[in-house]
């Protein structure tokens, strides 16, 4: 993985320095509120319902053991025990004094993290497939061109104070599992004819309140041409995109009200001046970056396959925990784990500190000393030998890690709702602990199959709500909680926006509603391979809405 | 009251141009285009195209760059534009609702002057206390050096 060298030192303990003056500016009354909070926001301290939170950037969701335990000790020392690891593929801490906010942004600074860029209207935490590197069906790793990204738009002088907040994400697969389709900025790895690695580039996807899949602008950029073209979207988007409603002013909406071929001309009159400037990757530094993301050196371990056929047989929790969560890899001894943050009726995405500190440890162990946070909020060992399989599942198993549920009812996506952020008009961590324990039994789940939830406790959609397969969206009416469901949203290389069923309901009803979703799909698939999501795209809206709100009566 | 800064040579005793938080007379982009004056003093509002300026800079004194709300950062892209395509010499000043915060990523954007009236913001600058971080992941407008590293890094030339 990428390791500072001295400019990036250099650089983090600066901006922890400007940090800490704006702190103190801000206390001695040198700075007004309305200014500090773009300031403290571009530095990831929001202020929350009952506390300041601080989120702190996990790079396009990579962690080395020494991170994750500096992260546990933050969670033991400043907080209150535990963390909360996010879509955006970072984590927050719910609880820290604002007066230890300098200390911890040092802390981090020790093991080369910060909280740079974690919210404000710049650009955010690059986000990638947590597979990358490892998985089976890459194409190139994303990680170096991530990187490479996020050198770059860390305190970019043009790009501080744009419309609105800006997302981008990378995939190296063709199987898209960095939802690059619902970001400001997608990127797709491709090759050309002559064996060239170049971008597919979408941009203006987003969800919030108006969610929109992004379009392709491009089918084959060089990726000598990244950052050019790149700074090219921006600078249209920093000067045209809409700054008088911020609901209107992501750059999806500027696509959408200037026309894609309109705004794709001016993206490529902006780009023809800037292609051939220092911008441009010069080869070696390219390769230079390359060199950090290396792939380890696995050895081949071929007793793994005879050994991991018999710990199946022996143990069916095993069994099922190999078939959920471990996924195929490069080499053919090993796989990809992911470790469920989504226990049976868990809050998704926490994590103790103890559990952090034991997923280091096991990291080190089994795991080639690599760690990812996905977007899914569970955590990834993208190098685990099929030799070590059962070893790392015992030990995670005695410490509540083994949830065999990964892509199923369970796994469940949930902003924080109500509980933390005062954004929220509704609970969603109570809501997705229901389903779970309603689902929780492993049998039921598997029969179910692959089945994406995900909540979110306001029209803002942190809980990516318009692309759950299933997706809950909490609103007020009359001063009372009410949840709305979607049906047949995806994030994948098929992205689709959910579509609302009909009225929403109350707390005590929502669970209810979607077992008979469930239900529904279960009676009415072909067979028992076809996804919910495949049944909802062969059925329609129509059988799920009359299981729920029976027959249409004509007026 | 409104004061004008400049990193080389600090605040100001003399400014020809007025101060346009007291209405100095500075041609909009619509005035200018219609004249032939020289030496024009010239404001840009955030929703101007700078690049009409590209076949009249030689008439032109000073460049005022609108920043209505310091949350407001298109005037950080028409600094850019001025500079690297347009590439006007001339002064590039930032007035509105300039505060400390901006003011190193304005310097690194191209702009050479400041007309300042936050009181806070002029007592720190008159300090010499600009929160500016010297290690740039990105090329700027105001020269900084090539850093011995990636193509993307720079240092700040300490030196202005």
């Amino acid at each position: 993985m990428y390791r500072y060298d001295e400019f990036d030192h250099a650089f983090v303990a600066e901006r922890v320095a400007q940090f800490k003056d704006q702190v103190e500016r801000r206390v001695s009354g040198d700075i007004s509120e309305d200014a500090f909070k773009p300031l403290r926001l571009m530095n990831g301290v929001y202020l929350q319902l009952h506390a300041y939170m601080l989120r702190v950037a996990v790079p396009y969701g990579t962690l080395s053991p020494v991170q994750m335990r500096k992260l546990a000790h933050i969670a033991r020392t400043y907080d209150r025990g535990y963390g909360h690891f996010t879509t955006r593929q970072n984590i927050q801490f719910n609880w820290p004094k604002l007066s230890d906010i300098p200390t911890i942004l040092e802390e981090l600074a020790s093991v080369e993290m910060h909280a740079i860029q974690t919210s404000g209207n710049c650009i955010r935490n690059v986000t990638t497939d947590q597979f990358a590197g490892a998985a089976a069906d890459e194409i190139a790793d994303p990680r170096p061109y991530a990187e490479i990204l996020r050198q770059w738009s860390s305190v970019h002088p043009e790009f501080s104070f744009l419309p609105r907040k800006f997302k981008i994400a990378v995939t190296g697969a063709p199987t898209d599992r960095a939802a690059i389709q619902v970001h400001d900025i997608g990127l797709q790895i491709v090759k050309n004819d002559d064996g060239d690695i170049g971008f597919k580039v979408y941009i203006g996807g987003g969800q919030g309140r108006t969610p929109m899949i992004a379009k392709k602008v491009r089918d084959f950029l060089p990726e000598a041409d990244l950052l050019s073209y790149t700074t090219a979207i921006m600078r249209v988007y920093n000067l045209n995109g809409r700054r008088d409603n911020k609901y209107k002013a992501r750059i999806k909406i500027l696509v959408h009200e200037t026309g894609l071929e309109e705004l794709k001309s001016q993206i490529e009159a902006e780009w023809q001046h800037l292609k051939d400037t220092e911008l441009k990757l010069p080869q070696n530094d390219i390769e230079a970056i390359l060199t950090y993301f290396a792939a380890p050196k696995l050895a081949d371990r071929a007793e793994g396959w005879g050994e991991l056929a018999q710990w199946k047989k022996a143990d069916q929790s095993f069994s099922n925990w190999v078939q959920q969560n471990v996924g195929p890899h490069q080499h053919p001894d090993y796989g990809t784990v992911t470790i469920s943050l989504k226990p049976i009726g868990g809050v998704p995405g926490d994590a103790t500190d103890a559990q952090m500190d034991l997923v280091a440890d096991l990291a080190e162990e089994f795991g080639n000393d690599e760690i990812r946070v996905t977007h899914e909020q569970n955590l990834v060992f993208p190098h685990v030998a099929f030799a070590d399989l059962e070893p790392l599942y015992r030990a995670l198993k005695s410490n509540g890690l083994a949830t065999g549920n990964v892509g199923l009812v369970t796994d469940i996506i949930a902003c924080p709702g109500l509980d933390y952020c005062a954004l929220a008009n509704a609970r969603s961590i109570p809501v997705a602990q229901e389903i779970s324990n309603r689902f929780g039994n492993a049998e039921r789940q598997k029969t179910i199959g692959e089945l994406k939830i995900k909540i979110s406790g306001c029209i803002n959609a942190c809980g990516h709500h318009h692309v759950g397969h299933i997706g809950i969206l909490g609103v007020e009416k009359k001063g009372a909680e009410l949840y709305q469901i979607t049906l047949g949203g995806s994030a994948d290389e098929n992205t689709s926006v959910g579509k609302i069923m009909g009225p929403g309901f109350e707390p005590h009803e929502i669970t209810d509603a979607i077992e008979k979703v469930v239900d529904t799909y279960l009676q009415l698939r072909k067979a028992d391979d076809e996804s919910f999501i495949e049944a909802y795209r062969r059925l329609g809206m129509e059988p799920f809405k009359t299981a729920l709100y029976g027959e249409k009566t004509t007026a | 009251m409104a004061k004008i800064w400049t990193q080389k040579k600090g605040f100001l005793d003399d400014n020809a141009w007025g101060y346009l938080a007291d209405e100095a007379k500075f041609l909009t982009l619509e005035e200018f285009v219609s004249t032939n004056d020289n030496n024009v003093a010239l404001r840009i509002e955030p929703a101007d195209d700078v690049i009409l300026l590209a076949d009249h800079l030689d008439r032109i004194g000073i460049i005022a760059l609108n920043f209505p709300m310091f949350s407001d950062g298109r005037a950080f892209s028409h600094g850019a534009l001025l500079r690297d395509r347009l590439k006007f010499k001339g002064d590039v000043r930032a007035f509105g609702h300039v505060l400390l915060d901006q003011v190193p990523l304005m310097l690194r954007c191209g702009i050479s002057s400041f007309e300042v009236s936050d009181d806070a913001t002029i007592k720190h600058l008159n300090a010499g206390h600009i929160p500016a971080i010297s290690h740039h992941y990105q090329p700027s407008m105001n020269e900084p050096a090539k850093a011995n590293s990636y193509s993307w890094r720079y240092m700040a030339n300490i030196s202005q």
